[in-house]
């Protein structure tokens, strides 16, 4: 008989493979470090900026995939959880010249006592005077971004009760209706001489936010957490829980439990992830956390695939790659070249519609619907050509950029909504064609001798007689994706 | 759409909804005669300004609801961009009455996409469009379109007759675009589609109206000024006191009658309770759904061309659905999502809510006021109301059988 | 002292009656099965000692301490699993994943434990895959080797359901309640199934509860049999004595079948056991043979 290969492996069973796998992880880290050096070092600060910004998306991101993914239940509170933690992470961390103005300025709502909120008091309280220097504020800030994580998680903890209750639909809008909350309650005065109110407070410190080390390090601490609890039997009991509640429960797995705590450890990785955005950001303002926020990580989430993580990386990139480049769209030009714009964005889906017709032996391949853009595109190619009198003026392309990404997201779940990679998950034991969902040539062969009575007739008793092969063919899934 | 109360539920839990409301009613009652004794301001002008103010708010709020409830109701969808569709609904009568009229190329090219758009609703019911009937009429239509906006300055009300089925053609686009190849998608799929629509269309508000206010100032009598008054005391409102209420009350009872006493209304009901079982017995749920979103959008519309006129101008496209969405869709959880009746009560409540909230908790020198929680006020009701009794006053129970 | 004894037990929803005074032990080691027309309550008996339902009355003891208004997740801690009618796979996930999801509620890690692959959760996550690999053996060569790694919505419906059926062995309990477990499998396959059923209470010790349909099932390997009609149980014995009872028969057949077999002399026993039940076919899915 073959050998047995580790079902959905991410890290394998035998000590030898775990050996073999922690080298090429090693490896890879090694490789990855000299190509972020290398790309630091020669790239543009643009380009730093962006790989930073993937970074810190990234923890968002791959720990919202823990409840929308994992567990199966959408979760729209995401921003609401950063918030609590980029503003926890940010009055934690504020400089003292920072605090003296904030408290000088008229319109601020924050008191003495509210400033004095830091993490070099904290420190100082207990004693360790030697973490107030400035050459340790990376150690202030590890503990900043903790505790704005460990906020969160409490905040998750509340926002996890519901789940218990509700499903789907209506669990969706009371997480968004949480974010919402969260937002709107921070600019009241309940809390503006904690968050300064609509003000917010300038001056968080941009040192680790704009760094890709710090970020890459945090998001693969971030990925190294998820994936190792994703593919453990908690992970397992999570992913029952997203198949059917039901027969999880009845499988003896406490479902409750099991949802509150992805909800707490997303809840945590997103007050981290917040609490960086801040340092990228370098302030703190209540429109830092938007209900936008939360979409853009859906728009990743759902581009990449929220079955694996590497697709979730894989989104963000792309999410982040649109917002940080993208500006360029959203500059202000002559409607004669929008025209132009239209007219090529219009072909392109034209294309996009036969070749996904074709693809898919759809008939007819020249669908009229596919005519009629390809119609208006050259209409609309024409008539910027001749340049009529009406035409005159420009026009701002405000919003282009989330324009873009509602349209992608809706494509997306029209046409592949398991994103782009679906399922797959990077793993060395994929890489190197370790596993194997279907048999080999023999248990091909064993099989259809099973199940083949003339063939058995011989010997086999009426045990061994298992009826038509199982994968008789690809059989699509019925129902649950 | 109305579904029958639950049967089996304990008395004092059917009860209990409207304990609750009497409770509230009976100590808002009380604080407003403590205010009243407290300060010269909180007299009973004050107070029949909130009252004014509630009705105008809670029958707009009915309106956008009713939306809400029905699509729920049929295909257990929450229709994120359905606050988008009233915002829609209330700058498109903007540009009918403002802009009109229209050059030449830009009549031609609106009345073509609305005729067009009449056409594929036509043909949804009929089944085909090749009727030359049909045809004619359409391209009657068009022409006559085409011709009204390019040499007529629209009057208000032919501005909000317009928009009205513009919006619900766009509804219906929607539906037909994004949410009908997501029919036997997982539901979360579908809820992140609603999202993604949602967006769009605040993002495309964004590009045409950037982030500033627009004026919504139409000439016409329903915002002429009127007197009242009360205790002594003049109250200055206008026509629009009566004219919300008294148009979104023909406007449901039009949808309830339909509903309730035609034959495609029977099979929306009948969709609401078991889409499968009423497919089984003949009933075109697609049609049903494609209804439902017509007339859900026709209704926002209303809702959105008046409460332009209420306020007077609108907010930015981006933000403008948003707070009254979700106000909307919370208002149809508390009434009983899927129950017509239910919206409208769970509108009323909260824009009752709403306004009476800041009336009885006012700015003194003392307190600062809740204006400040009043948007954070539905999103928590809707929460408490989810955990507690999710069939909302008038609802169902909705359960898995194992 | 009885394994599951359920006693006076009432359920009603709305104005139907479901469970009305039922009351039934079953013995440690025992192969009990629960029969009745469609309709009559039989998974509503399994949801109420399952825990997914609280009766209206009555109480539910295993192994002596009663376990109503417990949660179903605790009740399997206890040493309850059940299948279910209509399947209720982990579709997506693999077949061992899904043995392995009823493995779960024994591991002694924390999360944390796994996040950071401790050598204890190491131990236990291999003893986890060989107990779940040792279920599944039960079923032959057919749930092994690269199977283990499809997803199950590959596997044919019989497959399905002995995956099904590992899972629950899985959680390690000791009383299965099985719904329906040949629903949908051809005379071969039920064959099959119903051996594995017995071996599963002779080498596997297990005790088994199960509903079902197919009368020569029923009769091969049930120790005891209990009747439901409308939610009462009309009739308890052996399966030979339920099966000529005339309630039983008026049950499934009417009250003038009842009639019908006393005039062909057949109600006390003198038809021929060995042609697998009742002579005429039952409203079930039929009987003996296809």
């Amino acid at each position: 008989m073959a050998r047995v290969a580790t079902p959905t492996a991410f890290d394998a069973i035998d000590p030898a493979r775990r050996l073999r796998n922690l080298a090429l992880t090693l490896a890879a880290i090694g490789v990855g470090v000299l190509v972020l050096w290398g790309l630091e070092s020669v790239g543009s600060a643009k380009l730093t900026q962006a790989l930073a910004l993937f970074a810190v998306w990234g923890v968002a991101t791959v720990s919202l995939n823990l409840i929308n993914g994992t567990l199966g239940i959408l979760s729209l509170g995401h921003h609401g959880f950063m918030l609590i933690g980029g503003y926890t992470t940010g009055l934690l961390i504020l400089d003292e010249a920072a605090r003296q103005r904030i408290l000088t300025s008229a319109r601020s709502t924050m008191t003495e006592q509210t400033l004095g909120i830091s993490v070099a008091n904290l420190l100082q309280s207990v004693g360790l005077d030697g973490l107030t220097t400035p050459e340790t504020l990376w150690a202030r800030y590890l503990i900043a971004i903790f505790l704005g994580g460990l906020l969160a998680a409490v905040a998750g903890l509340v926002v996890g009760i519901p789940s218990l209750r509700l499903r789907g639909d209506y669990l969706a809008i009371v997480t968004f209706g949480f974010g919402e909350i969260i937002r709107l309650t921070a600019s009241t005065r309940l809390f503006s001489a904690y968050t300064n109110g609509a003000l917010g407070f300038p001056g968080v410190t941009s040192e680790f936010g704009k760094s890709v080390w710090w970020t890459f390090g945090v998001l693969a601490f971030t990925v190294f957490v998820i994936s190792k609890l994703k593919y453990s039997s908690y992970g397992r009991a999570m992913q029952a829980i997203r198949e059917d509640e039901i027969a999880a429960q009845a499988m003896g797995v406490n479902v409750a439990y099991h949802k509150v705590l992805g909800f707490v450890i997303s809840a945590f990785f997103a007050g981290v992830a917040g609490g960086l955005w801040v340092s990228w950001l370098g302030g703190v303002r209540l429109d830092f956390f938007l209900f936008q926020l939360t979409f853009f990580f859906l728009v990743a989430i759902s581009a990449g695939g929220t079955g694996s993580i590497t697709g979730v990386l894989l989104g963000t990139a792309l999410v982040v790659f649109v917002r940080q480049y993208g500006d360029p769209l959203e500059e202000s030009y002559a409607i004669r070249t929008w025209l132009y714009l239209a007219a090529g964005v219009l072909a392109l889906a034209a294309a996009g519609a036969f070749a996904f017709r074709s693809l898919r032996r759809l008939r007819p391949r020249l669908h009229w619907g596919t005519l009629v853009l390809a119609g208006t595109a050259a209409l609309a190619a024409l008539v910027a050509a001749i340049d009529p009198a009406f035409l005159e003026g420009s026009f701002r392309g405000f919003g282009m950029r989330a324009i873009f990404l509602s349209v992608l997201l809706i494509v997306i779940m029209v046409f592949r909504p398991e994103g782009m990679i679906g399922r797959a998950e990077f793993s060395w034991a994929a890489l190197l064609r370790e596993q194997r969902t279907g048999p080999t040539d023999e248990e091909r062969a064993q099989d259809a001798w099973l199940s083949n009575p003339k063939l058995n007739a011989g010997g086999a008793g009426p045990r061994d007689d298992a009826g038509p092969p199982d994968d008789a063919g690809p059989a699509r899934d019925e129902g649950g994706r | 759409m109305t579904v029958p109360r639950s049967p089996t539920a304990a008395p004092w839990r059917r009860a209990l909804p409207w304990l609750v409301v009497l409770t509230l009613v009976a100590l808002a009652v009380a604080r407003m005669v403590y205010l009243g004794s407290v300060g010269e301001r909180f007299n009973a002008a004050f107070f029949t300004r909130a009252l004014i103010d509630s009705i105008k708010l809670g029958s707009l709020y009915a309106l956008i609801a009713l939306g809400y409830t029905m699509v729920y109701g049929i295909i257990r969808l929450i229709n994120f961009a359905h606050g988008e569709v009233f915002m829609i609904g209330a700058f498109t009568p903007y540009f009918l009455f403002t802009l009109t009229p229209y050059a030449w190329p830009a009549a031609l090219v609106m009345a073509l996409i609305l005729a067009y758009g009449l056409l594929r609703v036509v043909e949804l019911f009929r089944g085909s469009m090749r009727d030359p009937v049909v045809l004619g009429v359409a391209a009657v239509g068009f022409v006559g379109l085409a011709f009204a906006l390019a040499s007529w300055s629209w009057p208000f009300w032919a501005a909000l007759v317009g928009s009205m089925l513009a919006t619900a053609v766009l509804g219906l686009s929607i539906d037909r675009m994004a949410y009908v190849p997501l029919r036997t998608a997982p539901r979360n799929s579908l809820l992140i589609t609603a999202i993604a629509v949602s967006f769009l269309l605040q993002n495309v508000g964004l590009l045409a109206f950037t982030n500033r206010q627009t004026p919504f100032r139409p000439d016409t009598p329903l915002t002429a000024p009127v007197s009242l008054d009360v205790g002594g005391v003049a109250v200055q409102t206008n026509w629009l006191l009566v004219a919300i209420p008294v148009i979104t009350l023909v406007l449901v009872v039009a949808l309830t009658s339909f509903v309730n006493r035609t034959r495609l209304g029977k099979a929306m009901r009948a969709s609401a309770q078991d889409a499968e079982v009423a497919q089984m017995m003949g009933v075109s749920v697609d049609k049903v759904i494609a209804t439902t979103f017509l007339l859900g959008s026709l209704l926002a519309a209303a809702g959105g061309a008046m409460w332009g006129l209420n306020f007077g101008s609108l907010n930015q496209p981006a933000i403008m659905g948003i707070l009254p969405g979700i106000k909307a869709f919370a208002a149809a959880v508390i009434g009983g999502i899927g129950s017509l009746p239910g919206a409208v009560i769970g509108a009323l409540i909260i824009g009752f809510s709403e306004n009476f909230l800041t009336a009885l908790f006012p700015r003194t020198p003392t307190f600062l006021g809740i204006t400040e929680f009043k948007d954070t006020f539905a999103f928590v009701l809707l929460i408490v109301v989810l955990l507690v009794k999710p069939s909302g006053i008038v609802g169902e129970d909705l359960s898995e059988k194992v | 002292m009885a394994m599951l004894e359920v006693e006076h037990l009432r359920k009603s929803f709305g104005g139907l009656t479901a469970t009305n005074d039922v009351s039934f032990r079953v013995n440690e080691g025992e192969i009990v099965s629960i029969i009745g027309p469609n309709g009559a309550g039989k998974s509503t008996i399994f949801n109420l000692v399952t825990g997914v339902y609280r009766p209206d009355g009555g109480d539910v003891r295993f192994q002596g301490a009663s376990i109503v208004g417990k949660s179903t997740n605790q009740i399997v801690g206890l040493g309850i699993a059940r299948t279910f009618q209509n399947l209720r796979l982990f579709t997506q996930m693999t077949v061992l994943e899904n043995v392995l999801v009823g493995q779960h509620h024994q591991l002694r890690s924390t999360w944390l434990s796994s996040v950071l692959r401790t050598p204890g959760y190491r131990r236990q996550e291999r003893a986890m895959r060989e107990a779940a690999t040792e279920k599944l053996a039960f079923f032959g060569p057919r749930l092994q080797s690269f199977r283990l790694n499809q997803p199950v919505y590959v596997l044919s419906y019989a497959n399905r359901r002995r995956t099904e059926m590992a899972r629950a062995m899985a959680t390690g309990a000791k009383l299965l309640l099985l719904d329906e477990p040949s629903a949908g499998m051809n005379p071969k396959e039920t064959a099959e199934i119903t051996q594995i059923i017995r071996r599963m209470r002779d080498e596997g010790g297990y005790t088994i509860l199960l509903v079902e349909h197919k009368m020569n099932l029923v009769g091969e390997i049930s120790d005891r049999v209990i009747v439901l009609d409308y939610g009462q149980k009309i009739a308890e014995g052996s399966y030979h004595d339920v099966v000529h009872d005339p309630l039983v028969i008026e049950a499934y057949l009417g009250k003038k079948a009842t009639v019908d077999r006393a005039e062909d002399g057949e109600v006390d026993g003198a038809s021929d056991p060995a042609d697998g039940g009742i002579a005429r076919p039952t409203v079930g899915e039929g009987v003996g043979d296809a």
